[in-house]
């Protein structure tokens, strides 16, 4: 009996060690998001049974803990595009052999096919996801809002308005509402006179601005009617038009537009494993395949044919490209965020932004 | 020195021929060795937990080091610069020799702490880094050539706040002071101003929270104290459940209550008090703030208050009364004064509480209602600025060690009692 037990013992213990080294930990921001990555990419794995998803808030706070530590247990990070490119400055994320990641259909090499400039070799493409307005269905009895000055204009569009507490997206809308081209924003913002109309323009939503921190939260804000307008992320107001039918309807125009990328931690305990499941995260069918649970839109140009072959993309059946946020015919109103001015100037306009929602 | 009695020749021996005090020094060390055994894990605890963190986060706070491990040569080249003519190739060769040779995790890491002195130091060695390998020299034409802003001398004068290795820097901007480049302390700029604000709302809502809480609590803890069992446990239970249920939970039930649209303020206009257009805001601004951190931190007041007047003799009221007082004064001069230690132990546990919160203000604080924890959490986990965030905790620390000496000497530490 003795002896059995043992035995199971030692067995048990091998299974589990060894479960626990063929596992690869892919961290990502969870809900519907972390749900379309399982589905796009660990269900059509070759085996699901080694990929295992963990939720975080994002930041690189914990990456830079574990790296320093030298304790790292994660091995994949979703991150944001600043964090893509920070992680890679100071080395918390591994350089890829770019050589291994899959071309398109076509033969482009996977970096030629990224719908931006690659900033670094330790980034892999994953989606675009943007900032827009939205309103509810209603809320306005004669004229809609089309524009993203009308977001800031209340007199015309009267109610609250639903926004978040860091400045990223709202900076450059705000420029947008004031009437400066697409093309220029970043060249107005890195003026201090660019900086002060842009809050200048905040200024006149300022009395009536409810503020959100967490995704979820704007649309809340609008459902109940809270505020009558809000900025929100692009997949969030798709995820409730497309699956729940919301009565929600976005406003095109002034959106802010963000990278998603992958990256590998620094002295990733399953390096190869991890390497491995990034090559088939990546692939052109793999970004195409994340379109039919998620409105966010694929990193790689190759991708958008497929889904434009495949409409109706979504999984319930319904058209998808509408509701894409880096669809062709919203580009020209569109801005793409960019991440080495937020690097350069984040903090000190972070500072104020926070001094001004506190005044 | 032995001090033997005369009549013995040499020292006093043990049976086994050891002279007794070193036996006795024997058996004394290995009792204290074992006494240190028995403590080593809570002495190891303390070390790796506090110790050794606490260390960590007041190192970090002042730390200056990697920069100037990076860029040796560009600060002794900056000492020899008047700092009013263009910068010399000097000094454009120092940089280039310290990029040069530097690792290129070090240069992301130390670019990144350049931004804090002057914002656009970031993409300007990020640009100029990715070029070093193919410079020549004159190096101020190829640095000009990789970004024109190498004239602009705000960098180069920026340099002079973080030539030292240790910088106070950190903890001027945690009080919106700022260095300027001469190291001369200066105000920040006014539209950058956020952090005494914070600190103040801190302080204010700990403190109002901890009076609220009292308040509350005073008479509950009474009531649990002084009604029949039976009632008393229910009470409790009272009391109890809502410590035990999530934090998240909590919170989210009082953004139900006390929203716009939510049961409070309909309600209210249902009733006929309110009209539908002046709806209270009582979420998302400094009162759901007080309003949801009161509820949350009360067991951690009414917990020590009742565990002290559990102990109070009812009979010490009754003889007060006795002896002519009235009910109030009774209670205000006998009974009262009974309760400061279970007060004292709930303020002080309420206040340290409190003053680092930030899960509820983050979720119903909106913008008025947001505190320094925040602004920690986010330096931490955002913008990565950890120098700013251990100046930030370290101030946080020595504010909370301020009131503990202020309440040891007003009523002093060994009467506090946590039950």
């Amino acid at each position: 009996m003795k002896v059995l037990l043992k035995h199971t013992l030692l067995a048990s213990v091998v299974a589990v060690t060894t479960a626990a080294q063929a596992e690869v930990n892919i961290v990502s921001w969870g809900g519907a998001y972390t749900a379309s990555q399982q589905k796009a990419y660990q269900d059509t794995y070759k085996d699901p049974g080694s990929i295992n998803f963990i939720n975080y808030n994002g930041g690189l706070g914990e990456v830079r803990t574990q790296v320093e530590s030298g304790n790292v247990t994660w091995d994949i990070v979703d991150v944001l595009p600043h964090e893509g490119r920070v992680g890679c400055d100071e080395g918390l994320f591994e350089e890829l052999d770019r050589s291994r990641f899959a071309p398109a259909p076509d033969g482009t090499p996977m970096d030629d096919d990224i719908m931006v400039e690659l900033p670094n070799d330790c980034v892999v493409p994953q989606i675009f996801w943007s900032y827009v307005p939205f309103y509810k269905a209603g809320t306005f009895k004669d004229a809609q809002p089309t524009t993203i000055a009308d977001f800031f204009n209340v007199k015309k569009f009267p109610g609250k308005r639903g926004i978040h507490t860091w400045p990223n997206a709202l900076i450059e809308m705000a420029l947008l509402a004031d009437g400066v081209a697409v093309k220029d924003v970043y060249k107005v913002m890195s003026t201090p006179e660019g900086i002060d109309r842009a809050f200048m323009m905040l200024d006149k939503i300022k009395d009536h601005a409810v503020f959100w921190s967490s995704g979820a939260k704007p649309l809340e804000l609008v459902q109940s009617g809270e505020v009558s307008m809000a900025l929100a992320y692009n997949g969030r107001i798709g995820a409730a038009i497309l699956s729940e039918d919301a009565p929600f309807v976005t406003v095109w125009d002034g959106q802010v537009l963000e990278e998603e990328w992958l990256g590998m931690m620094k002295g990733a305990p399953n390096k190869e494993a991890a390497m491995d499941f990034l090559i088939h995260a990546s692939t052109t069918q793999s970004q195409a395949e994340q379109a039919k649970y998620i409105n966010y839109g694929p990193m790689r140009a190759s991708a958008f044919e497929i889904i434009k072959k495949g409409e109706p993309w979504f999984h319930n059946g319904k058209n998808i490209m509408e509701h894409m946020p880096n669809r062709p015919e919203v580009m020209p109103r569109s801005v793409v965020a960019s991440p080495e001015w937020w690097a350069d100037y984040g903090d000190s306009v972070g500072e104020r932004y926070t001094a001004w929602m506190g005044q | 020195m032995s001090t033997a009695p005369a009549t013995v020749d040499g020292p006093l021996l043990t049976a086994d021929g050891v002279p007794l005090k070193e036996s006795l020094q024997i058996s004394l060390r290995r009792s204290k060795m074992r006494a240190l055994l028995l403590v080593l894990p809570p002495l190891l605890f303390l070390i790796f937990l506090f110790v050794i963190p606490i260390g960590n986060m007041l190192t970090r706070s002042v730390d200056d080091n990697l920069i100037n491990d990076v860029l040796p040569n560009t600060f002794a080249a900056f000492e020899t610069w008047d700092k009013k003519s263009e910068p010399t190739e000097a000094m454009f060769e120092a940089f280039y020799k310290d990029l040069r040779d530097a690792d290129r995790t070090d240069i992301g890491k130390a670019s990144v702490r350049m931004n804090y002195a002057n914002p656009g130091w970031r993409s300007l060695i990020k640009r100029t880094a990715r070029k070093i390998d193919k410079m020549e020299p004159p190096y101020k034409e190829a640095f000009l050539k990789a970004d024109d802003r190498w004239l602009d001398q705000d960098f180069w004068r920026s340099l002079g706040i973080m030539k030292d290795r240790v910088t106070f820097g950190y903890y001027l901007n945690a009080v919106d002071l700022d260095y300027d480049y001469d190291k001369n302390i200066i105000q920040q700029d006014e539209e950058r101003k956020v952090y005494n604000l914070l600190w103040w709302r801190t302080i204010k809502v700990s403190i109002i929270v901890t009076i609220a809480c009292l308040l509350l609590a005073y008479p509950v803890s009474y009531l649990l104290a002084t009604l029949p069992m039976r009632i008393a446990n229910l009470l409790m239970i009272c009391v109890l459940m809502p410590f035990w249920t999530s934090l998240l939970v909590r919170i989210v039930a009082w953004m139900i209550m006390l929203q716009q649209n939510g049961v409070v303020n309909d309600t209210l206009v249902a009733a006929g008090v309110l009209s539908d257009e002046n709806r209270l805001s009582m979420m998302y601004n400094f009162n759901g703030t007080i309003i949801v951190m009161t509820q949350i931190l009360l067991p951690f007041m009414i917990l020590p208050i009742y565990s002290v007047m559990k102990t109070i003799p009812p009979s010490y009221m009754k003889a007060a009364q006795n002896l002519g007082a009235t009910p109030t004064l009774a209670f205000i001069r006998v009974y009262m004064p009974q309760t400061i230690p279970g007060i004292g132990a709930g303020c002080i546990l309420v206040f340290i509480v409190a003053i680092g919160y930030y899960i509820t203000p983050e979720l119903v604080g909106g913008k008025d209602g947001r505190l320094i924890g925040n602004m920690v959490a986010y330096h931490m986990q955002r913008s990565l600025n950890w120098g700013l965030a251990a100046a930030m905790g370290t101030i946080l620390l020595c504010v909370i060690l301020v009131f503990y000496w202020v309440y040891d000497k007003i009523i002093g530490i060994d009467n506090m009692k946590m039950g």
